[in-house]
C-alpha cells in the first residue's frame, strides 16, 4: 500500500480502536434521531409526496402534462433519467474500482456512496417508465416468451438500456447488501429493542464472524467488485447509445460513450461531496471522513471535469471538421441559439469551476468544495438538457423547428425524484450503519499496526 | 327509446349509390320507391331459427347468454345524444353489405354555387366526401372546405330546436304563427321580404318565386359575402348585360391575377387549380405563366412567377397603367414605382404575345370600376369567350335586392314580415347597416338556418335547417352545370329544407305538399319533370342523373357580349383616386378578406377547418391582422402583439401577425371570426365587421396601434427559412430543358443492413412541387380518411398538432418581396427508416410491400421514433386526442381505420386501408392490383393533381414513370434514408423580359 506523504491528512483520525469505531458508527441508528435528520427527512418525504401526486396525474391523463412535443419528444424525464444514472456512478467507482485498486480511503465513504448509487438508480429507473405514452405496458421492453411471440426490437438502444439498468441495479443491490452483512450482525448484537434485534438478525443471515465467514465474505466481495467494475464503464456507455445511435445532429457522435462515463463520475462525485460534507458534520464522523477524502474527491472532479470538457471541445471540433451542414448548424445554434445560456452555463460550471481544484487549498476548503459541487451538479443537468432538448428542437427540417418549454408538472416530477432519493437516503442513514464498521475496524487496525496489508 | 337518446337515422331516400369499382351507369340504379323509408327495425329480431325447436338447445342457450351479457355491456355505454344502438335487421337491405362502403353522388355548396361530390357511407353513415369526376367543378377533386362539410354534418352545436321569442317551441306553433303572419300579406305583400344567401338551386329559386308571387309586392333580397356581386356589376358596366363569369385556364398561357385568389376562392377554384397545374406541366415553350399583384400573400400569389405586393387600393391604378401600356386606356396614372412599372411592362408584353390565350383576373374585393377595366382589357386581348366566359348568372338571386335596400326599407317601416334563409347578415354584414337591430324592429322575423347563429338570435322564430348532406335539392356549378343533391342520411337533428318550409307555409303555392325528405324528393321530381334534359324517359334519366350526380352538358352557354363604348367612362377618377385613400404615413389601408378556411365564418364551428393551417402563414384557430415587416417595424409591433385598429369611429382589438410579402402600408383583416355559432367558434379571433361599412365593403382607411398586450397565436410552422438546405429543388423550366441533370445530387449508399426485398408491390408516392399550390386540401382529406383527431388551439401552441401530412411553406429571397415555396410532407416510408431501428418494441416495422407500418396496439409510446425521424412526420397522442367519449364523433369516423388511444404514435400509412381493400378485391378476382386502383386520400383530393401513388415494382405504373423523371429527388436523401415518397423539383417560368432574377 502506498504510504501517504506527510502533507496528506490521514484516512482515519488516529486513536480509534475497534470498540470506538463500532460505537461511533453503530450507535447512530440505535440512538434518537437528531433534529436535523427530522427536518431533512420531512423535506424529502414532502417532495416524495409531490412525486406521487405528479405520477397519479400523469397516469390519469397522459404525458401531455409535460412540455414535450414534436420535435422535442423527449424532455425532463429523459434528462432526469440520464442525470440520476450518472449520479449513481460515483458509488460504483468508489466501491468496486477503488477496492480492486486497494485505495484505503474509499473505505469510509463506500457504504454511503453505494447506498447513494442504489437510490439514484431507483430515482432514475422511474423515468423510463413514467415517460412512456402507455406506461402500463413497460414490460414489453423486457424479453419474455409472450404468447403472441413478440419480442423486443433488439437493435434499439432502449432495449439495451433495460439490460444495462437492471444489471446495474441488481449488482449494486447485492454488492451493497453483502458488504452490509457483518455490520448487520454487529447491529444485531448491539441492538436492545427486540424488534430491532429481530430485524437486524434476519438481515444478518446468521453471521457469526467465524474465520470461514470472513474468508467467504472477502472472496464474494472481491468477485462482486470485479463484476461491478465494468459496469462503471458500460452502463453510461449504453445510456449514451440512446443518443449516439440516433440520426439527430448533436446526438449522433462517437465521443458519447467515454464522454458520458466521465460525465457520470463527475456528477456522481459532486453529489457525494454534497451529501458527505453535511453528514460528517451532523453525525460527527470527521474522524472517518477526513480531509483526505475531500481532497481525493476534488481531484477526481478535476480530472473527470477535464475529460468532459474535452468532450465539449471535440464535439465542436468535429461539427466543424465533418463539414456536415446539419452538425455545423447544431453547434452554432448550441452556442448562439435560443438555448445558448444553458450551453454557456454548463461550460462555466463544468469546465471553469472545477479548475480551482488545481490548488490544494481549495481542495480542502469545505465551502468551496460544496459550492463547486453544486455548480457541477447543476452544470451536468444543463448538459443533459442541452443534449436532449437543444439537439431536438432544431434538427433537419426547419419547418418543424419549435421551442421547448417545461411545464409545472415537469418541475414537480423532477423535484419529486429528489424527494424519492432523499427519503430513501434518510431512511438508510436512520436504520443502517452509514460507514462500514467492519472495514473501518480493519483500517483502524492497520493504522495501529503500522499497516501491513 | 327514451327522450334523451336519439337514433341516428339511416339513409332512406330512394337515392342512387355509386358503384365505386366501376361507375357503370343506369343499370346499377335501384328502384327508388323500394328504397324509400327503409329503416333499421327498432325491435330486436328473434334469436334462433324461426322455424326451429321451441326451446333453445345448449349452444343456443350459451349464445343467448353471451349476447345478453354483451348487450348489457353495450347498454352501459350509452353516452350523449347521438347514441347508436346495435340492433339486427329484420329485413336486410339489398344494397347494404356490412363492412362495405357505398358511395352516393350528390352536391354541396362551393362558394356561391355548387360542386359535385361522392359521399362515402358506411352502414348509412357518411364518412368521407370525395370529388365527382363527372362534375366539371370537381373533376374528382375537392377543396379543404368541401372535405370539412362532412364534420359539420355531425356538429353537435347544429341547431336542433325551434325557437319562438327566445324559447323552445314546436313546429306546429311556428307554422300557425307564420301562416297568420303571412295571411296579412295576401292582398299587399310589400311588407313581406325574403332574405337569402346565394341560391344556385333552380328548384329553390322557382319555389321562392312562386312563394313571393302569392304575395303581390313582396320582395327578395340577397346577402352572401361569397357571391361575386362586384364582378357581376363589372360585367354589367362593361358589357351592359347581367351575367357571371368563369375562366378557362386550360386555354390560357399568360394569366394576371389582380388581388384575385382564384385558385382558392370562389366556386370554380378547384377546377382552376386543376387547369392551372396542367398548364404548369406543359413544356417551357408553352408553360402557363402567372403574374399576381395583391396585398396579402395568397395561394395564387404564392405560386405566381412574378408577384407584386400591392395595396388593394393601388390595384386599380396598376391595372390602369397596364391598360395604358396595352392601349386600352389613353394614359396611365403616371406615378407608379419602378418596380410596379417594370412588372406592368413585362406583363403587357407577355399578354400581347398571347392574344386569346391570356387572362386578366380580378378579385371580388376590387371595386366595380376595376372589374370593368379588366373586362375591357380582356376584351382587347380577345380573351372574352376564350379564356373568360360570360354566362347567364349561376346564382338565381343575382337579380334580387340588396341588404342595404332591405335595411333602408326596414328603417322606413316598410317591412312587417321578414323571412331569412341560408344567410347570416348579423355576423357578416358591415356594421353601419346595424342589421341586427333592424331585424329586431321587424314585427315577424323568421330564420331558417343550420345554427342558432347571431341572426337566429335576433329573429323571433328560428327553425333548424337540414344539412346539405341531409336533403334533396339541385344546384348549378360555377359554369352553370346542373347537379342533383340526394340526401345520404336522414336529418340528424330533424332539420328542414327551404322547399319543405315554403311548402308548409304556403301549401297552395307548391305542387307537392307534405313534409320530410320524401315530399322534398317528389317536389324536386315535379320540378325537373319539365326540364328539357329530362324530357325523354323521366324515370330513367332521373335515376341516371342521381347516379352520376350531374346533368350532362348542362353548363350555361357562353353569352356573346360586346364592350360598351362608355364602359370605362367615369371610372378613371375612381381608379386614380384610390391611392390617396390610406396614402398618408400614419394611415394604413385596411383590406378585408374572406378567411381562407372558414370563409365568411359559416364554417367557423368546424374544428377541421379551424385547425387546418392557413396557406402561407400556417396559422390555426385565429385570424390575426396581417402586416408586412416594414410596416410592422414602423408600427412597432411584432407577431402576436395586440393592436387597436381604428377606422373612423369604430375600433377593434386584434392580434397582429407579420408576414413577409404583404404590401406595406396596408393591413389585411380576415373575416369569419369572433363568431357565436357554437362551442368551437366561440371566442376565437376577432370580428372585423365593425370596421366595415356598406360604402367601403372591402377596404377602409385606418390606424393601428400596439396596446402592449399579446395574444397567443397557434402556428404550425415557426420557421419559414430553408437555411440554405436542399429541401426544395427548383430551376426555371428553360434551364431544366437545357440541362435535365440540373437536379441531380450524389446520394450515399452504405448500410449495415441488407436491402429489403419487395416480392409483390413496392408502394411509392411522388409529389410534384411544380403542381402543388399549397392549398392544404390534402391535410383535411387525410384527417377525414384516417380519423385524425383535432387537438385544439392550446395543443397546437404546444406543438402537438396531429396532421399526418403537412404543407410546409418557405419564404425565399427578400423579406419585403419574397417568393413562396410549398412542400407537402407526409411520411417518407424510408427504405432505411431511422424510426424502425430505434423502436424498442417493434411497433414500427417495414412491410413486404414497402410501407413503414405503425402497429398501434404494440406501441408503448417511447417517442424515440419521432426523435429519430429527420422529417418529423410522426405524431403522438400526448393526451386522449381522439376523444373517444364524445359520441357525436363516432358515426363520422372511418371504420376501416383504428381510432388511436392516448400514448400511441401515429403517422401517414399511405392509406393502408385502401391498399388492403384493393388487395382483397384483386385477390378475389385473382389478378394483380391494377395501377390507379389504390388512390390515397391526399392524392384523390388534390385539386392540382400533384400527388401520384402506385406500385414502384410495376414497370407500367404511372408512379414508376414519374420516378424516372430527372426532376425526381428524395427529401434529405443525403442522410441515406432512401425515402419512398419523393418529390418532383419545382419549375419556375419567369418572363422573358426579366428572365434573370425577379
Amino acid at each position: 500500500m502506498a504510504r501517504p506523504d506527510e502533507n496528506e491528512p490521514p484516512v482515519i483520525e488516529p486513536g480509534h480502536g475497534d470498540a470506538s469505531v463500532t460505537d461511533a458508527i453503530g450507535s447512530i441508528p440505535l440512538s434518537k434521531a437528531p433534529k436535523s435528520w427530522l427536518i431533512g427527512f420531512a423535506i424529502g418525504f414532502a417532495l416524495l409526496m409531490l412525486l406521487i401526486v405528479s405520477v397519479i396525474y400523469l397516469f390519469s391523463v397522459g404525458v401531455g402534462i409535460w412540455g414535450i412535443q414534436v420535435p422535442v419528444a423527449w424532455g425532463f424525464a429523459i434528462i432526469a433519467f440520464v442525470f440520476w444514472i450518472g449520479i449513481g456512478h460515483a458509488g460504483t467507482l468508489i466501491s468496486a474500482i477503488l477496492l480492486l485498486m486497494y485505495q484505503p480511503w474509499r473505505t469510509s465513504i463506500s457504504r454511503f456512496t453505494e447506498a447513494m448509487t442504489l437510490f439514484a438508480i431507483a430515482a432514475a429507473s422511474l423515468f423510463p417508465v413514467l415517460h412512456l405514452g402507455r406506461p402500463w405496458l413497460f414490460y414489453w421492453l423486457i424479453p419474455y416468451p409472450s404468447a403472441i411471440g413478440a419480442w423486443p426490437q433488439f437493435r434499439s438502444p432502449l432495449v439495451w438500456d433495460v439490460f444495462a439498468i437492471t444489471t446495474y441495479a441488481t449488482l449494486s443491490l447485492v454488492f451493497w447488501y453483502i458488504g452490509l452483512v457483518p455490520d448487520l450482525a454487529s447491529m444485531r448484537d448491539r441492538a436492545k429493542r427486540p424488534l430491532a434485534k429481530i430485524a437486524y438478525g434476519v438481515m444478518a443471515l446468521g453471521w457469526r464472524g467465524s474465520a470461514r465467514h470472513w474468508h467467504r465474505y472477502q472472496v464474494a466481495y472481491v468477485i462482486l467488485a470485479a463484476l461491478a467494475a465494468p459496469l462503471v464503464v458500460s452502463v453510461h456507455s449504453v445510456v449514451s447509445f440512446d443518443f449516439a445511435v440516433a440520426i439527430v445532429p448533436g446526438w449522433h457522435s462517437t465521443i458519447f460513450p467515454p464522454y458520458f462515463v466521465a460525465g457520470a463520475i463527475f456528477s456522481g462525485f459532486a453529489m457525494v461531496l454534497i451529501l458527505v460534507i453535511p453528514i460528517r458534520r451532523i453525525y460527527k464522523l470527521k474522524a472517518f471522513i477526513t480531509d483526505h477524502h475531500l481532497d481525493n474527491s476534488a481531484k477526481i472532479l478535476l480530472v473527470t471535469g477535464l475529460i468532459v470538457s474535452y468532450g465539449y471541445f471535440s464535439e465542436a471540433f468535429y461539427a466543424w471538421y465533418s463539414a456536415d451542414e446539419y452538425h455545423r448548424y447544431m453547434m452554432y445554434n448550441r452556442a448562439f441559439g435560443d438555448y445558448a445560456p444553458y450551453f454557456w452555463a454548463l461550460i462555466a460550471f463544468n469546465f471553469l469551476a472545477p479548475q480551482v481544484f488545481w490548488f490544494r487549498r481549495y481542495r480542502r476548503h469545505v465551502p468551496t468544495l460544496f459550492a463547486v459541487s453544486l455548480l457541477v451538479l447543476l452544470g451536468m443537468w444543463y448538459e443533459r438538457f442541452v443534449i436532449v432538448v437543444q439537439s431536438l428542437h432544431r434538427d433537419y427540417m426547419p419547418s418543424a423547428w419549435r421551442f421547448y418549454d417545461a411545464t409545472f408538472w415537469d418541475w414537480t416530477t423532477l423535484l419529486g425524484s429528489f424527494g424519492l432519493f432523499f427519503t430513501l437516503l434518510f431512511v438508510f442513514v436512520r436504520l443502517l450503519p452509514m460507514v462500514s464498521i467492519a472495514e473501518m475496524r480493519e483500517l483502524a487496525h492497520h493504522e495501529r499496526e503500522g499497516g501491513h496489508s | 327509446m327514451s327522450d334523451h337518446t336519439r337514433r341516428l337515422p339511416i339513409v332512406s331516400h330512394g337515392g342512387e349509390p355509386v358503384d365505386r369499382a366501376a361507375r357503370s351507369g343506369g343499370d346499377e340504379a335501384r328502384d327508388a320507391a323500394r328504397d324509400e323509408d327503409r329503416q333499421l327495425e327498432q325491435s330486436a329480431a328473434p334469436l334462433g331459427d324461426p322455424g326451429g325447436t321451441e326451446h333453445p338447445d345448449r349452444r343456443e342457450f350459451f349464445g343467448i347468454a353471451g349476447a345478453s351479457l354483451a348487450l348489457a355491456g353495450l347498454a352501459g355505454c350509452g353516452r350523449g345524444p347521438l347514441r347508436d344502438d346495435i340492433e339486427p335487421y329484420v329485413h336486410e337491405p339489398e344494397d347494404v353489405v356490412p363492412g362495405r362502403a357505398s358511395s352516393y353522388a350528390t352536391s354541396v355548396p362551393a362558394g356561391a354555387a355548387e360542386t359535385g361530390v361522392l359521399v362515402t357511407t358506411h352502414m348509412a353513415r357518411p364518412t368521407k366526401i370525395e370529388g365527382n369526376e363527372l362534375h366539371p367543378a370537381s373533376d374528382g377533386a375537392t377543396d379543404a372546405v368541401t372535405q370539412a362539410i362532412l364534420l359539420s354534418l355531425y356538429d353537435p352545436d347544429r341547431s336542433a330546436t325551434l325557437f319562438r321569442d327566445g324559447g323552445a317551441t314546436t313546429w306546429r306553433r311556428v307554422l300557425a304563427d307564420m301562416r297568420a303572419a303571412l295571411a296579412r300579406h295576401e292582398a299587399d305583400g310589400t311588407g313581406l321580404r325574403l332574405l337569402t344567401g346565394a341560391v344556385p338551386s333552380p328548384s329553390i329559386a322557382e319555389t321562392y318565386d312562386r312563394f313571393l308571387g302569392r304575395f303581390p309586392g313582396s320582395m327578395w333580397h340577397a346577402h352572401d359575402p361569397l357571391a361575386p356581386t362586384r364582378a357581376r356589376a363589372g360585367i354589367e358596366q362593361a358589357f351592359g348585360t347581367i351575367g357571371d363569369l368563369h375562366y378557362r385556364l386550360d386555354e390560357a398561357r399568360v394569366v394576371a391575377a389582380f388581388d384575385s385568389d382564384f385558385l382558392m376562392e370562389g366556386a370554380g377554384a378547384v377546377r382552376y387549380a386543376r387547369d392551372f397545374a396542367q398548364g404548369r406541366r406543359r413544356g417551357a415553350a408553352d408553360m402557363l405563366r402567372l403574374y399576381a399583384a395583391e396585398p396579402m400573400p395568397t395561394v395564387t400569389g404564392s405560386v405566381a412567377d412574378h408577384r407584386l405586393p400591392l395595396r388593394s387600393g393601388d390595384v386599380g391604378r396598376t391595372m390602369l397603367a397596364l391598360a395604358a401600356e396595352l392601349g386600352v386606356a389613353r394614359s396611365g396614372p403616371g406615378d407608379e414605382t419602378e418596380r410596379e412599372a417594370s412588372w406592368v411592362r413585362a406583363l403587357a408584353r407577355d399578354l400581347e404575345d398571347s392574344p386569346g390565350r391570356s387572362l386578366v383576373a380580378v378579385g371580388e374585393r376590387q371595386p366595380v370600376s376595376v372589374h370593368a377595366l379588366a373586362m375591357a382589357i380582356n376584351d382587347h386581348l380577345q380573351n372574352v369567350g376564350r379564356t373568360l366566359i360570360i354566362t347567364e348568372p349561376v346564382d338565381e338571386s343575382a337579380g334580387a335586392g340588396t341588404l342595404s335596400e332591405l335595411a333602408a326599407d326596414i328603417e322606413a317601416g316598410d317591412v312587417q314580415t321578414l323571412l331569412i334563409a341560408g344567410t347570416n347578415p348579423v355576423a357578416t354584414a358591415p356594421a353601419d347597416l346595424a342589421i341586427g337591430d333592424r331585424i329586431e324592429a321587424v314585427d315577424v322575423s323568421f330564420h331558417l338556418g343550420l345554427y342558432r347563429d347571431e341572426t337566429a338570435r335576433r329573429c323571433r322564430y328560428h327553425v333548424p335547417e337540414a344539412h346539405p348532406l341531409e336533403r334533396w335539392g339541385d344546384g348549378r356549378a360555377f359554369d352553370g352545370t346542373l347537379s342533383l343533391r340526394q340526401p345520404v342520411i336522414r336529418p340528424i337533428d330533424g332539420g328542414r329544407s327551404p322547399l319543405d318550409v315554403v311548402a308548409a307555409l304556403t301549401p297552395d303555392a307548391v305542387d307537392v305538399a307534405g313534409e320530410g325528405p320524401g315530399a322534398d324528393r317528389e317536389r324536386l321530381r315535379a320540378y325537373w319533370r319539365g326540364h328539357p334534359a329530362f324530357a325523354a324517359d323521366f324515370d330513367a334519366t332521373w335515376r341516371r342523373t342521381l347516379h352520376d350526380g350531374v346533368v350532362p352538358a348542362s353548363a350555361l352557354p357562353p353569352m356573346s357580349v360586346t364592350l360598351r363604348d362608355d364602359a370605362l367612362s367615369g371610372s378613371r377618377g375612381e381608379l386614380e383616386g384610390a391611392r390617396q385613400q390610406g396614402g398618408d404615413e400614419g394611415d394604413l389601408e385596411l383590406a378585408f378578406a374572406l378567411h381562407p378556411r372558414v370563409l365568411d365564418g359559416r364554417y367557423a364551428n368546424n374544428e377541421w377547418l379551424q385547425e387546418l393551417p392557413t396557406p402561407i402563414t400556417n396559422l390555426t384557430w385565429d385570424n390575426p391582422a396581417m402586416v408586412g415587416p416594414t410596416t410592422a417595424e414602423r408600427l412597432g409591433i411584432r407577431s402576436g402583439d395586440e393592436v387597436r385598429i381604428r377606422s373612423g369611429q369604430a375600433e377593434v382589438l386584434a392580434p397582429a401577425w407579420v408576414i413577409p410579402g404583404h404590401a406595406e402600408g396596408a393591413m389585411t383583416l380576415h373575416l369569419g371570426y369572433g363568431r357565436e355559432l357554437g362551442r368551437v367558434a366561440e371566442g376565437r379571433g376577432f370580428s372585423a365587421e365593425a370596421l366595415r361599412s356598406s360604402e367601403a365593403l372591402w377596404r377602409a382607411a385606418g390606424q393601428a396601434q400596439a396596446t402592449g398586450r399579446t395574444w397567443t397565436i397557434a402556428s404550425t410552422q415557426h420557421h419559414h427559412q430553408m437555411e440554405g438546405r436542399d429541401l426544395i429543388r427548383e430551376a426555371s423550366a428553360e434551364a431544366y430543358e437545357r440541362d435535365a441533370e440540373i437536379f441531380a445530387r450524389p446520394i450515399p449508399d452504405l448500410s449495415l443492413y441488407p436491402d429489403w426485398e419487395y416480392p409483390a408491390e413496392k408502394w411509392a408516392m411522388v409529389i410534384d412541387l411544380n403542381s402543388c399550390i399549397g392549398c392544404g386540401a390534402c391535410m383535411v382529406a387525410c384527417q377525414a380518411e384516417n380519423n385524425i383527431p383535432v387537438v385544439g388551439k392550446e395543443e397546437v401552441v404546444n406543438a402537438r398538432e396531429m396532421h399526418w401530412i403537412r404543407v410546409d411553406t418557405y419564404y425565399t429571397g427578400d423579406d419585403d418581396d419574397p417568393e413562396f415555396r410549398h412542400q407537402p410532407v407526409p411520411c417518407m416510408h424510408c427504405e432505411r427508416a431511422p424510426c424502425e431501428l430505434v423502436c424498442p418494441v417493434q411497433a414500427t416495422v417495414h412491410s413486404t410491400d414497402g410501407l413503414n407500418d405503425m402497429v398501434y396496439n404494440r406501441c408503448v409510446g417511447t417517442r424515440y421514433c419521432s426523435n429519430n425521424c429527420p422529417y418529423k412526420v410522426r405524431r403522438f397522442n400526448f393526451f386522449d386526442y381522439a376523444r373517444r367519449d364524445e359520441a357525436h364523433l363516432d358515426p363520422g369516423r372511418n371504420p376501416e381505420v383504428t381510432v388511436r388511444t392516448r400514448g400511441v404514435m401515429e403517422k401517414c400509412t399511405y392509406c393502408v386501408q385502401r391498399i388492403s381493400l384493393a388487395r382483397i378485391e384483386a385477390k378475389n378476382e385473382q389478378r394483380p392490383i391494377r395501377d390507379g386502383e389504390v388512390v390515397t386520400a391526399c392524392q384523390q383530393v388534390c385539386p392540382a393533381d400533384a400527388i401520384v401513388f402506385g406500385d414502384g415494382n410495376d414497370p407500367d405504373a404511372r408512379v414508376t414513370e414519374v420516378r424516372q423523371s430527372p426532376r425526381n429527388y428524395g427529401l434529405l436523401e443525403e442522410l441515406n434514408t432512401r425515402p419512398r415518397t419523393t418529390y418532383l423539383a419545382k419549375l419556375t417560368n419567369p418572363g422573358p423580359e426579366r428572365g434573370s432574377g425577379r
